[in-house]
């Protein structure tokens, strides 16, 4: 449980589990969806797409595009407080699903939809490791 | 999210939202029950302080407590009240998908699907709409849903908006109370609401002269569910 001044964590529990612990090994995992293929984020049980239970983990490239972002200026947690203004921006990976994350190496001015993105990993915690994007050229 | 999405992909500026907080809180003025009832200018609008950027203060609609009620009844029974009645002529309903984010759009709204049922439903086109209530969770939903609705083109809402065509006096009288964004926030009562007051000739200093036909729209979760009301004295 997060305490006041700290910042809340990913609650992990057994749909999400291997994606955050692949996180721990640098690698970004996606649930795809063994009947139709369909690549599922955030995780699930079923299927958007065709309503399968059967969802295996996949490895993906890490690679996508900026599809949209936006500025937080309003502290919505007090453990953001020193953060504001931040950036919140939506991935959208070449396997297709968008992924809400923060850029790193990069400055507010910079971003811009439809820019070329990579994901690296950055230890937050002992226990948490939290995908981010940076710009590639 | 979707409002820097709909600001790429169409070209959409934040004055043309802020024409539609401007717009909105000068019908509210006319509005004796209205939260908000101070004018406020374009300038205002860009000072006012960043939320989540592309969005400002005043681009957020109110934080209220409120209550509002409405009688559905059949038109046999209705006609005996004490009130003249206002008619439905058509909805319904268009819910994509739950998670805006995964949606292959994000600057469509269920307004499309709704409204082509409702007007399909009503046997009328949106030229023969005299008033709308756009539910207008923030300024941008409301060029995205009048859009959808076919009162003007993909990517003509901000233009549509900025000529003050949503104004009253003019073309399309759209949030005469106010809206969420000026006269309460208490979601779908508020369209509703207006349009039959305004339908019953209510409205004092703000009425539509010989308002015939109004349309309201609600939505909700993150723009994922959406419903359309064609509503006619």
């Amino acid at each position: 449980m997060s305490e006041k001044g700290q910042k809340p964590s990913p609650r992990i529990d057994e749909v999400n589990r291997p994606y955050w612990e692949a996180a721990k090994r640098y690698e970004l995992l996606l649930q795809k969806c063994e009947e139709c293929g369909y690549y599922r984020y955030p995780p699930g049980e079923t299927c958007p797409s065709c309503l399968s239970d059967k969802l295996g983990w996949v490895k993906v490239s890490g690679r996508g595009s900026v599809y949209t972002w936006t500025v937080f200026h309003q502290v919505y947690h007090p453990a953001f407080k020193e953060n504001v203004p931040y950036a919140v921006v939506a991935v959208e990976l070449e396997e297709g699903p968008r992924i809400i994350t923060n850029l790193a190496d990069c400055k507010i001015e910079d971003i811009k939809v439809g820019m070329p993105v990579e994901v690296v990993f950055d230890d937050v915690t002992e226990e948490i490791t939290l995908p981010k994007f940076r710009p590639t050229s | 999210m979707i409002a820097r999405r709909y600001m790429h992909e169409y070209g959409l500026t934040n004055r043309q939202f802020g024409a539609v907080a401007v717009t909105f809180r000068k019908h509210a003025s006319l509005n004796p029950i209205a939260q908000m009832r101070n004018p406020i200018s374009i300038d205002d609008y860009e000072n006012s302080r960043w939320i989540v950027e592309p969005l400002h203060l005043l681009d957020c609609c109110l934080v209220s407590d409120g209550g509002r009620a409405l009688i559905v009844t059949s038109a046999e029974r209705a006609r005996n009240l004490k009130q003249s009645p206002v008619y439905i002529m058509g909805a319904g309903q268009g819910h994509p998908f739950n998670d805006p984010l995964q949606r292959q759009t994000m600057t469509v709204t269920g307004a499309m699907e709704s409204g082509k049922t409702a007007f399909a439903m009503a046997g009328i086109t949106p030229k023969d709409v005299d008033v709308c209530a756009i539910y207008d969770s923030f300024t941008f939903v409301v060029p995205m849903q009048l859009e959808d609705l076919g009162f003007c083109g993909k990517g003509e809402g901000g233009a549509f908006v900025e000529e003050g065509r949503i104004a009253l006096g003019d073309e399309l009288p759209t949030n005469t109370s106010g809206g969420l964004l000026s006269e309460v926030y208490i979601q779908g009562w508020v369209g509703t609401h207006e349009a039959v007051r305004q339908l019953r000739g209510d409205c004092g200093e703000r009425q539509v002269p010989d308002a015939e036909v109004a349309l309201v729209t609600s939505s909700g979760g993150v723009l994922s569910t959406h419903a359309t009301l064609i509503l006619r004295r």
